[in-house]
């Protein structure tokens, strides 16, 4: 579930219009998380972080109290009542040169958590319409044809 | 008739009997997402932003099949990422018409005409193409120019080689309806079967926050596509859907009734909203608190959503549900209404052509007003359903 502070904008214009008369509906607020390494001091700073983890589209990493770290894509999370019942779930993700196309899959208590990393690039960050919308005028202009947006290469 | 009898039977049998079991909740449509990878990169997707490692992971066909037995819906349909970017989408799709799903494989269909040999004409199997409107609609948001031709030769290709064929469009904020018009006579000039049209929604994870509708605005867009419309246009969505998305018909969401499978496993709680996973069906639907989602709720996230996969179930429930509604429905189908309104009428014949200029020139630097017939905001490929 997403933070309050990433739907304030949407929860704000809610508050002040019937949702059935919103011509357009506000965004959310898009936070620059890439390489933020949070404190973890608090259980509350620990569940906001990991909500944020939650909701980011690249790979973090994870050193739990014993000292071993896991990297991966965190792709779900399981709030119970204290951090020893809360869990995140993360796809490890692969050493490079392994051919194994098997998912992997590791569960780690909120509990055990000793830090984390927002460590892997933002798949979300920065493709938005509008550069998309500019790119694409500008090859125009330059007389460029076929003009597409490539997908990104996996290897 | 928008599909085939058989179909249509076999969807109406199963929901009498989910009634009959006095099932509250029940599914409808299974969502499967084999894989996340794409060969397009639509600006507005936020179905294909990972890391490389999810993007490459991918179902088996075994899995595939569980999570269709699990679910057990009549029908199943297969967006992504590309499914004919799966390497065993065709063991995938024969599976699953061998347990006799009907089956909806949506594709961009860029890679449809050469992968058609691999896949068998079947009452159960349908390739339900995403066009979002005109060349230039569709080019222009789905970021790649030339790709409305090839999607077009994929249909009529497909169409040729005898097989079911739909289309899916997505419309957004300055969507141009007198364009969709004009769509929806090129694809049925084209041999489809049927169409289906649905407004795009600011889901969490989609990267364009800012061109999406809200319901003031889908319900007048909607009006003026879906009234005085043509005898010759076919749909595949239940009319009172259609009806819900002009004005017509007031639906609450049914979230449960288009239940998502994908590699994290059974998406909590729908197909656009990420609240985390579940990974048996049984799981899914005895966990997620379903109080908090749809409009009702006042969850800001469901606020303006009006997408089929939480509201065209809540459409074919009603029908199911009281004598009302079985006899408004029936009526629908057997006299195809065409929704004759001057009022709409005058609001398309009044709606504002887009523009969206002034565009700066890059060579110059200077503002120039240029009418472009694209609308820039309009065809985002985001929803992919």
């Amino acid at each position: 579930m997403a933070t309050d502070q990433q739907e304030h904008l949407k929860i704000e214009q809610l508050q002040h219009q019937s949702q059935d008369d919103i011509e357009v509906i506000a965004g959310r607020e898009r936070e620059n998380l890439e390489g933020w390494i949070p404190s973890l001091a608090s259980e509350s700073e620990v569940r906001e972080v990991l909500e944020k983890a939650f909701d980011y589209r690249g790979d973090v990493t994870i050193t739990r109290k014993d000292g071993t770290v896991v990297e991966g894509y965190l792709y779900d999370r399981r709030t119970g009542t204290t951090l020893e019942t809360s869990v995140v779930r993360i796809m490890p993700t692969p050493a490079k040169g392994t051919t194994t196309t098997a998912i992997q899959r590791v569960m780690i208590p909120y509990s055990e958590i000793a830090a984390l990393n927002f460590s892997g690039r933002d798949t979300a960050a920065g493709r938005t319409f509008e550069a998309w919308v500019k790119k694409y005028w500008e090859k125009k202009a330059a007389g460029e044809t076929n003009i597409q947006i490539e997908p990104e290469k996996l290897d | 008739m928008a599909v085939p009898v058989s179909q249509a039977f076999t969807v109406m049998s199963y929901v009498l009997k989910q009634k009959l079991k006095g099932r509250k909740r029940y599914p409808l449509v299974m969502m499967l997402e084999p894989l996340f990878r794409c060969n397009l990169a639509c600006a507005g997707c936020g179905k294909i932003q990972y890391p490389a490692h999810i993007l490459k992971a991918e179902l088996t066909p075994e899995q595939c099949w569980a999570a269709a037995e699990e679910c057990d819906t009549p029908m199943v349909s297969i967006p992504g990422g590309e499914p004919l970017l799966h390497p065993q989408m065709p063991e995938i799709v024969a599976g699953l018409v061998a347990r006799k799903k009907y089956v909806y494989m949506c594709t961009n269909a860029l890679l449809l005409k050469e992968k058609l040999h691999l896949f068998k004409p079947s009452k159960y199997l349908s390739f339900s193409v995403h066009v979002d409107g005109e060349r230039e609609h569709h080019d222009f948001g789905v970021c790649r120019e030339g790709g409305y031709d090839i999607a077009m030769g994929g249909i009529r290709a497909a169409v040729d080689a005898g097989f079911r064929v739909t289309t899916n469009t997505t419309l957004f904020d300055g969507a141009d309806p007198n364009s969709v018009r004009r769509h929806f006579d090129q694809l049925m000039e084209a041999g489809v079967e049927s169409m289906m049209v649905s407004p795009g929604y600011t889901y969490d994870k989609a990267p364009d926050q800012q061109h999406f509708l809200g319901k003031a605005k889908s319900r007048r867009m909607f009006r003026a596509i879906l009234s005085n419309r043509k005898k010759s246009w076919e749909f595949n969505t239940h009319p009172l859907f259609s009806e819900f998305l002009m004005g017509k018909q007031n639906f609450e969401c049914t979230p449960w009734g288009m239940p998502t499978y994908s590699i994290f496993g059974w998406q909590k709680p729908c197909y656009l909203l990420q609240d985390g996973y579940a990974d048996t069906f049984q799981e899914l639907m005895e966990a997620t608190e379903w109080e908090n989602y749809g409009a009702k709720s006042g969850n800001p996230r469901c606020a303006n959503c009006m997408v089929h996969s939480g509201h065209e179930a809540s459409a074919v429930d009603y029908n199911f549900s009281s004598l009302k509604g079985f006899i408004q429905t029936a009526k629908r189908y057997m006299f195809k209404p065409t929704y004759e309104d001057a009022d709409a009428m005058k609001l398309l014949n009044e709606w504002p052509a887009q523009t969206h200029g002034p565009l700066v020139q890059i060579a110059n630097g200077n503002t120039t007003n240029v009418v472009v017939k694209t609308s820039i905001q309009e065809t985002s490929t985001v929803s992919g359903d």
